[in-house]
């Protein structure tokens, strides 16, 4: 097209520029015509050139903020992911501090406050399915002696022992947890009072074969008193038979199993 | 500018900005009922900082816990940091943390990621 436009120029030029033309009453009207074409052309590459100059700007605006979206975008990204990750870790640390809570430190058992979580459950669950479920109170005797005589590092020995023996004889959805002092307690869902005197009859037989120190002439024997749970009642009557019962088994000697009537 | 001193408290770490060593700390946990009010102080005097001359700047962090914004914030001023790097400003981050809580470390490392500056992760005993 330019190289067109240029001929075309060369040869008016031509033209406009020979002698016998000269009168000619074309050759004022050629000239006009053809100085309108060159200023039109000038405009037009006037024109384009500033459409151009807007069309790269607009683009390159376009192409900044597309590079800051992408930026934004990842930055978006970078911080979501972030903060999952400190939420993962906050929730982790909540199981963690749960399972302290409701732990006791020494035996690994669960704790009091663990225990009587599961006693309004259970004691709910039995209101709901009417089955029962029996409590046992164990309490390691002569307790005191054994401290006093070989030292609280061979107390500590029989308390982690005994916790020992307890989780060992479980079933499934048995609990047993460490009540207080050399007190433990044995939560046993769906169980009658004979059931459970014959599981406490093997963990009290446990207790003396494998708890004691021979070498140090120490025996360990356990008292057991066990009660069942009676429906609408509250679960701490329930844990105040049982005691009753172990107070018994105390006073009749240690080293038995007393059941507090159902 | 002068230093930038803010005590901390449970819920916002402790923030400090000594000028003339150009040495920021942040320790603590960080999760502020109002994060923009506490960061918007450290990004002040970050800016400030960079803007006086090309003195080294060095973040000292020991933070453990933050919220999402406080996440932001941090952000932030590891964006003006690697702006400033990029402009030859020689700044660096120091991440310290407990080498029990290997959840830091890696959180720092999340953190680390894009930023052109020196930035070490420092286990403690």
């Amino acid at each position: 097209m330019k190289r067109d436009i240029e001929d075309l120029g060369r040869r008016i030029e031509q033209l406009l520029a020979q002698p016998e033309y000269r009168d000619h009453p074309l050759r004022e009207a050629l000239d006009e015509v053809w100085r309108a074409l060159l200023d039109q052309t000038t405009r037009l590459d006037r024109v384009t050139h500033i459409s151009d100059g807007y069309q790269s700007l607009s683009k390159e605006r376009e192409n900044d903020l597309d590079e800051r979206f992408q930026k934004q975008l990842r930055k978006l990204e970078k911080l979501a992911r972030i903060s999952d990750h400190y939420q993962r870790m906050m929730q982790d640390l909540n199981v963690a501090l749960s399972d302290a809570s409701n732990r006791d430190v020494l035996t690994g058992l669960a704790n009091r406050r663990h225990l009587m979580h599961r006693l309004k459950e259970e004691s709910e669950r039995a209101s709901r399915s009417g089955l029962p479920y029996t409590i046992a109170m164990l309490d390691i005797d002569h307790f005191k002696r054994i401290n006093d005589t070989l030292g609280h590092a061979a107390g500590d020995r029989a308390l982690i022992e005994v916790g020992r023996i307890l989780q060992s004889s479980l079933r499934e959805y048995d609990l047993c947890g460490r009540w207080g002092g050399e007190e433990f307690m044995l939560i046993m869902p769906g169980t009658t009072l004979v059931s459970a005197h014959a599981l406490a009859q093997r963990v009290c037989k446990s207790i003396r074969e494998q708890a004691g120190e021979p070498q140090a002439g120490q025996s360990i024997s356990a008292s057991v008193g066990i009660s069942a749970y009676r429906h609408g009642e509250h679960y701490s009557d329930a844990v105040e038979r049982a005691d009753a019962a172990l107070l018994e088994a105390k006073r009749r000697g240690r080293d038995c199993i007393m059941l507090s009537e159902a | 500018m002068s230093n930038l001193s803010i005590t901390g408290s449970q819920s916002t770490p402790a923030i400090s900005g000594d000028w003339n060593a150009g040495i920021l700390t942040m320790t603590g946990d960080s999760y502020p009922e109002n994060s923009f009010d506490l960061f918007n102080q450290v990004i002040d005097w970050v800016e400030h900082f960079l803007a006086d001359g090309k003195r080294p700047l060095s973040l000292e962090l020991h933070l453990l816990y933050l919220n999402t914004s406080s996440v932001r914030a941090i952000m932030d001023v590891f964006d003006l940091l690697d702006d400033a790097h990029a402009e030859g400003h020689p700044v660096s981050v120091n991440w310290h943390y407990d080498r029990r809580n290997e959840r830091v470390a890696e959180l720092a490392e999340e953190f680390k990621e894009d930023c052109s500056f020196p930035f070490a992760i420092v286990a403690h005993d």
